[in-house]
Parts: C-alpha cells; sequence; structure tokens
C-alpha cells in the first residue's frame, strides 16, 4: 500500500483548500477538519515502509528493460543508480514521527475550536498545511524539495502568528520572516553548492557520490555547501542566534496553535538534522559543531527562561533548550546517542505540546500570561492544575514519565562515548529546567491570587481537557514502556550509521 | 472624562515609563540561579577541550573563569543582549554566519 505514502502530504493540504473556501460555514470546517485530523495518525499506522517515485520514475538500475536498451556509458555509470523522480522514503522513524505528529495536530485542532470564538477557515488552512509541510519535510529524500516545503511551514509559521490576535503578534511575525529572508535563502545556497558539486539533489544519491570518490568532499564546495545548510539548520530549528525569535514564536501564538508550532520546529530539526548527519558526517569537525550549538542552546534556553516573566514565553525557552539534548544526540553519534536524541525529540513534542495546552488554560481563564499578575488558579481547577504539574515533571525529566527515559538515555549514551562533561551539564539543566517549572507552577497556581485578576471565563472547555489528559496518558505510557518507541528508532539509526 | 483626570493619568502613563521594575525575592532568585548555571555550565563545557590539548584545557578554564568572575552580574548584560530587538537578532544571525564560514571553510583550507 504505498500508493498512501504521498497521501499522507497530499490529503491535509486538499483539506486546508476546502478549510479555506469553506470559511464562515463553520459546521462545515468542523466536521471536516475533525475528520481529517482523526484520520491523519491513522494513515501511517496502515501504511507499508517503502519508497515512492513521483511520475513513477524509478532508478534506471530498478528498470532492467529499459537498462539493456542504453549505452554502457550510461549504464555502467552512477546515472543508473541515481533517482530521476521526487522520491519519498516511508521508514519507522517517518511512521513514529507522522504518527506523534497528526495526534499534536488533532489535539491542537480540537482545542482550538473550543478556545477561540470563531471557527476561521483561513487559521485551519493555515495548520493543515503546516502539518503537510513538515510531513514532507519527513518523508522527502530531495533535499530541494524539503526545502519547498522548510518555506512553506515558515510561511504558515508566520500565518499561524499573525491571526493569534495578540499582543505584538504582528511585530513578531515580520521579524521572523525577516530573519526567515536571511536563514532561507543561505540554506538553498547551500543546496546549490551541493547541486554543482554532485549534479543530483537525492540525498541518497548524495552519499553515494560521496561514499564512491564520485567528488571530492572536502573540496570548498562543499565545505561552504556544510557551512550554509547548518545555518540554515539553525534557523529552521531556533538554535541560537535564532533561539529570541523563536521563543517569540511560541508566546505570540495562541497555546493550542504554539503546541503545533513546537512539533513543526522539533520535526523540521530532526528531518534536517539527519540529512546533515548522512551527507556530512564524513567532515571530522561535523559532530563536534552541532555539540558546540546543542550546549549553548541548552545552556541559553534555560538561563533564560529563569529570568522570564511571561510564562508562555518561559515554556518556549524551555522549548527551545530542551532541542539542545536532541542536537546532543546527533552530535555525540553512536547508535545509542542518535536513538536517545530522537526518543527525546518524541518526548519534547508530546510534553512541551501537554505543557503549552494545559497553560494555555490559564491564558484561557484570564486572558493574561504575566505571572505577576496570577496567582491562585489552582482553587479554579485543581484537576487541570496537578495534570499541568505532572506535564512539566515529564519535561524535567523526573520519572517514570518519558522526559526521564530519553533523558537517561543521553547521559548514558554521553558516557560511553567518553564525554562526562556532557552528561554532567545534561543533568544540571534538567535540574534547572525542574527548578523553572515550579517557579512557574508556583507563581500561577500557588501563590496568593492577586486582588486585580480577573477571571475573564469561568471553566475551561472539556476538550482542552481531554487534550491535556491524554497527552498526560501517552507521556506516562511512553516512559513505562520506552520500548514502544525505541524500537521504532532503532532499525532506522542502525542503518543510519 | 475631566481634565483632571486626563492629568491624572498622564502621570500614571510617565510613572509607568520611568519606574523600573522592583526586584522581587523570586526575580533576584531566578538571576542568582541563571548566574551560577551559566558560569558552572561554561566551565563544566570548557572542559571538553582536554580532547585536542590538556595545557589548552587548564588555560583556556582559568581564563574563562577570570573572565567570567569579573564581569558579573552577567545575567543582566545577556538579558538585554537577548531581547527581542531586530537588530540585535540581525547583527548575531550575521556574527554567527561568519564565525561558522571561516572556521568551517578556513580552517579546514589552511590548517
Amino acid at each position: 500500500m504505498n500508493e498512501l505514502i504521498p497521501l499522507m502530504v497530499i490529503i491535509p493540504i486538499a483539506c486546508g483548500l476546502l478549510l479555506n473556501l469553506l470559511h464562515k460555514k463553520d459546521r462545515s470546517i468542523r466536521i471536516l477538519a475533525i475528520f481529517v485530523a482523526i484520520v491523519l495518525p491513522i494513515i501511517p499506522l496502515l501504511s507499508n515502509f517503502g519508497l515512492h517515485y513521483f511520475g513513477g520514475h524509478a532508478p534506471l538500475i530498478d528498470n532492467s528493460t529499459l537498462l539493456g536498451t542504453l549505452p554502457s556509458f550510461i549504464s555502467n555509470s552512477a546515472l543508473a543508480i541515481f533517482h530521476p523522480a521526487i522520491t519519498y522514503s516511508y521508514q519507522s522513524l517517518q511512521k513514529l514521527f507522522i504518527f506523534i505528529l497528526g495526534i499534536v495536530a488533532f489535539f491542537a485542532i480540537f482545542t482550538s475550536f473550543n478556545e477561540t470564538k470563531k471557527v476561521s477557515g483561513p487559521y485551519m488552512f493555515l495548520m493543515f498545511m503546516g502539518t503537510a509541510a513538515v510531513t514532507a519535510l519527513l518523508l522527502s529524500d530531495d533535499i530541494f524539495h524539503m526545502y519547498i516545503f522548510f518555506e512553506i511551514a515558515a510561511l504558515c509559521q508566520v500565518g499561524i502568528i499573525l491571526v493569534s490576535s495578540t499582543k505584538g503578534n504582528y511585530e513578531t511575525a515580520l521579524k521572523y520572516m525577516i530573519l526567515g529572508s536571511i536563514g532561507g535563502p543561505l540554506l538553498l545556497l547551500g543546496i546549490g553548492f551541493l547541486l554543482g558539486a554532485v549534479g543530483s539533489v537525492n540525498i541518497t544519491d548524495i552519499v553515494y557520490a560521496i561514499k564512491h570518490n564520485l567528488v571530492n568532499p572536502f573540496s570548498q564546495t562543499f565545505l561552504i555547501g556544510f557551512g550554509l545548510i547548518f545555518f540554515g539548520w539553525l534557523y529552521a530549528s531556533g538554535l541560537p542566534p535564532f533561539h529570541t525569535i523563536k521563543s517569540s514564536i511560541y508566546s505570540k501564538a495562541l497555546p493550542h496553535s504554539a503546541a503545533l508550532l513546537q512539533s513543526f520546529t522539533v520535526i523540521t530539526f530532526i528531518a534536517l538534522g539527519i540529512v546533515i548527519f548522512r551527507i556530512f558526517s564524513y567532515l571530522p569537525f561535523m559532530k563536534m559543531v552541532i555539540l558546540i550549538f546543542s550546549l549553548i542552546t541548552m545552556i541559553l534556553g534555560v538561563t533564560m527562561a529563569i529570568i522570564q516573566t511571561d510564562f508562555r514565553r518561559i515554556i518556549g525557552f524551555l522549548a527551545v533548550g530542551e532541542l539542545g539534548y536532541i542536537g546532543i544526540g546527533i552530535g555525540i553519534g553512536t547508535t545509542l546517542s542518535l536513538t536517545a536524541g530522537i526518543f527525546q525529540a518524541v518526548n519534547e513534542i508530546l510534553t512541551t505540546a501537554l505543557l503549552f495546552i494545559g497553560f494555555g488554560t490559564v491564558f484561557y481563564l484570564t486572558k493574561t500570561s504575566d505571572m505577576k499578575k496570577l496567582g491562585g488558579l489552582i482553587a479554579q481547577n485543581p484537576k487541570v492544575a496537578i495534570m499541568v504539574l505532572l506535564g512539566g515533571f515529564a519535561m524535567a525529566g523526573v520519572p517514570p514519565f518519558n522526559g526521564f527515559q530519553s533523558k537517561l538515555m543521553i547521559v548514558q549514551s554521553s558516557l560511553n562515548a567518553g564525554f562526562p562533561e556532557i552528561a554532567i551539564i545534561a543533568v544540571l539543566i534538567s535540574i534547572i529546567t525542574f527548578m523553572t517549572f515550579m517557579k512557574v507552577f508556583h507563581s500561577v497556581y500557588l501563590k496568593p491570587k492577586p486582588q486585580d485578576l480577573q477571571v475573564v471565563n469561568e471553566s475551561i472547555p472539556t476538550s482542552t481537557i481531554f487534550s491535556i489528559v491524554i497527552l498526560l496518558i501517552i507521556c506516562l505510557i511512553i516512559g513505562l514502556f520506552p520500548q514502544l518507541v525505541t524500537d521504532n528508532i532503532y532499525p532506522f539509526v542502525a542503518r543510519l550509521i | 472624562m475631566g481634565l483632571y483626570d486626563m492629568i491624572v493619568n498622564s502621570f500614571k502613563e510617565v510613572r509607568k515609563k520611568v519606574v523600573k521594575d522592583s526586584a522581587t525575592n523570586e526575580s533576584v532568585s531566578s538571576a542568582l540561579a541563571a548566574e551560577l548555571t551559566l558560569i558552572s555550565t561554561l566551565l563544566i563545557a570548557a572542559i571538553m577541550l582536554r580532547h585536542f590539548n590538556i595545557t589548552l584545557t587548564v588555560v583556556v578554564i582559568l581564563g574563562l573563569g577570570l573572565l567570567l568572575t569579573t564581569n558579573m552580574p552577567l545575567i543582566p548584560k545577556i538579558k538585554r543582549e537577548q531581547d527581542d530587538s531586530l537588530e540585535k537578532m540581525v547583527f548575531y544571525a550575521i556574527l554567527t554566519l561568519g564565525i561558522l564560514i571561516t572556521v568551517i571553510y578556513w580552517g579546514q583550507t589552511n590548517v
């Protein structure tokens, strides 16, 4: 059933376009959006692993009849192996992430219907289009195709911020676009250098050309290509120097869309990170550069988070800081560390979505995220408060939640690889993350309620509570049975190394 | 709104702009925690240089320790540099790109 592979991208795009056309037909939008949001996580479960060639153009080597008719200087060359079509590769890793993305997208869309007064077709379009774009990023084996969808995802993120109607959203969206005008074109330029050197933008072809000495991988073209693609990766993932704008983006989005935006970021980080690892792992300094930026991300993310007074900004900085753990997994570059890093990515998507939606209830009730103006909200809904507390535990790496398992694996892999310093920093940052979270929890829920604090909405929508409960249960299940996730990651990593 | 109210409101507006945020127990302890985290993690990270050269590691750690402690408090400075100003974001983006390309391109071809 390989026909399902392109449908993972086509269905959300088609749904988004249709929802845009149905704008103002609230009931139709709700029904269609919920239906497709339910379908999205199901498709990857039904699809078989394999490749999909757009236009049906398989490599010549797979078509012996055609290959026999060609002259020997073509049939005996690398051209016979190269991929003429845009290729989608669907493996265990893609299955895992597309499934998780589908779940987060479902909860973001489901929650949005009750938390926003009006149902907006264009808003739904942006959410589905962004989901389709990052799905294509995961599936594509073509680096230029990835760039196209990376830009679409970036534009969708800007659109989601623009329609959020929060204070300062236009300014933040504009800044993100301006910075994107630096990061995006440089990424494209890096891809151009690779195309110039290899003659193909297919990642498998580029790796083949490097491994079989068809090109000089230490040439200036490749080095510059690496530098520019790496810089584009920093922009796409919100690693320093783009951590400030990324956390700002999260804080200006509505909480449920921030949950979806952070999943876009993490998946883009993983998709491009794996591409960099596949193509440039022969460079002796590649892993060191990733490690340096990952450590800076962790340190800056958590130190900037502690000193903020806006809880949405704090979660934004913590989410960016957590990316450092994933980067460390990729940077160390062993089988265990890569598995741990990718496992951490899955956990981050889930826990950060839980926290954004969970703390989003505070924003929904009070219309403020300034912690100086908040307090005593545990009396409003103690059950939600406790679930948010447990979500914070999951992010900080407290057992028995999922964050504990992945962070423990990262610490173990650092020690095994001879980097005890990284293990110490990882533990230290986890402790500070815990402390930061407890500070937020105390300020929002436990300290005395300010007299001038007005509760705008009396009760939290049932859909939001449902989303929080299910996400928390998933975090707990993965924490207790990590092999449910790692068994999907390990085969992919084994092939990667 | 009467003239009196307008004057009072304008005073309130001016006061909001002039008066800085008061330091609370929470903000001070947060800044202190961030300061200690920053210094300790940077020093620990610097130990990783031992994979290249032990002498260099000792020199860098001593130098970094001296630099960090003599420039305390660091967090207000970092917070000032890491705000939402577009100019600063663009500056650091260009600076990072410059360092990255220099180290990768020039470092690999000339060292």
